[in-house]
């Protein structure tokens, strides 16, 4: 990862921090929490979970702090908690409900086709939550981890060694699960516009 | 034939690597007509004889599509989100605190009955350790009066013995 001036920044405060430093801590939150809230939200479906994970990653940083040596990236850490977080949640309901292909009706298939054609802030609010709704479900063909990545990746803009260095895997690893998912992501949209005869 | 298979799979691990190290973010960005002129001739070359990675700039280009609703955010941190984490971190500090305050005033409200189990166990102690010791001092005194009625003469030198025999000799 480049140590850019933003990290090296980051350095400091972390390094401030872990000798008591409160008002690095809150710099540290300033700068890192609409990025802990879009990884999270890549994950999450709900507003509520993603401020809860959102919480509970700065908490768990501030008191892990003391052993986190900086040899990643405080940013890299960061998000490392917030994925581990969102899984544990996931895992813990264990209720995501299983939505089959089948299951999306014509109405359904011809809206999902209208939501990507306008894409810009030209939706409403109600109007974007079903978009993503949709998107959702054809991510439900994904394991977890294959999920988080290509989020990470094509929504978030990860590079794959970040990513790699958040999931704990090889880079390689990463480019080849991200050329899966992607197939079968296309594959399943490819299905769905599908005219039905 | 398993050659030409193995340089096949070669040059496939070899193309999704380029791809993805040349797709930048965005889905404009991933249409194939600007994706493969930013690859290398060899990419190029093998992306025309092989179906799979051609459909690989494809399955990009149609997963960036699918996946822009997502770029919407789930929820944005409010301005009053800092301070909600630093109340919390203040919270959960004065928990620990009150926990560790806890286990000393539980020692605290609970010695005055230390101290008497203590006392209690001393005495019990001592009495006990004094009680053995004069167990140890009788027994000892009546194993040596014992000693004394029924000691036996002590058994000759072997020296008197030798000095006795060399008398008797011419």
């Amino acid at each position: 990862m480049t140590d850019s001036p933003r990290s090296g920044e980051d350095r400091e405060l972390v390094r401030r921090a872990q000798h008591g430093d409160k008002e690095a801590f809150e710099s540290l939150v300033r700068r890192h929490q609409s990025r802990v809230f879009a990884v999270a939200g890549g994950i999450l479906r709900n507003r509520e979970d993603v401020e809860d994970i959102a919480q509970q990653v700065f908490l768990k940083a501030y008191f892990s702090l003391i052993r986190f040596d900086q040899r990643a990236a405080f940013s890299t850490w960061l998000y490392k908690i917030t994925v581990n977080e969102c899984w544990d949640l996931l895992r813990k309901r264990k209720v995501r409900p299983l939505v089959l292909e089948v299951d999306l009706s014509e109405e359904q298939a011809r809206q999902y086709q209208a939501a990507e054609e306008v894409v810009d802030g030209r939706l409403d609010a109600s109007e974007r939550l079903a978009a993503r709704e949709r998107v959702e479900q054809l991510l439900e063909c994904l394991e977890e981890r294959d999920r988080s990545m290509l989020v990470l990746k094509e929504v978030q803009g990860f590079s794959v060694e970040e990513i790699a260095e958040v999931l704990e895997l090889n880079a390689n690893t990463v480019k080849v699960r991200l050329f899966r998912a992607r197939q079968r992501i296309a594959e399943s949209v490819r299905r769905r516009l599908k005219p039905r005869t | 034939m398993s050659n030409e298979l193995e340089m096949k799979k070669s040059e496939c691990r070899r193309f999704v690597e380029e791809l993805e190290s040349v797709a930048a973010s965005g889905p404009e960005e991933a249409q194939p007509q600007t994706v493969l002129p930013q690859m290398s001739n060899e990419a190029r070359e093998h992306a025309e004889v092989c179906a799979e990675c051609s459909a690989a700039v494809e399955d990009l280009a149609e997963t960036r599509r699918a996946l822009v609703a997502m770029s919407a955010p789930v929820a944005e941190a409010g301005p009053w989100f800092v301070a909600r984490v630093m109340a919390a971190i203040r919270a959960k500090e004065n928990e620990l605190e009150e926990r560790s305050n806890g286990v000393w005033m539980g020692v605290r409200r609970l010695a005055p009955r230390l101290v008497a189990l203590c006392t209690v166990l001393l005495v019990l102690g001592t009495t006990w350790a004094v009680e053995l010791r004069r167990e140890d001092v009788t027994r000892r005194a009546t194993l040596s009066s014992a000693e004394s009625v029924f000691e036996s003469a002590p058994a000759p030198l072997n020296d008197d013995v030798l000095v006795g025999g060399q008398g008797e000799l011419p």
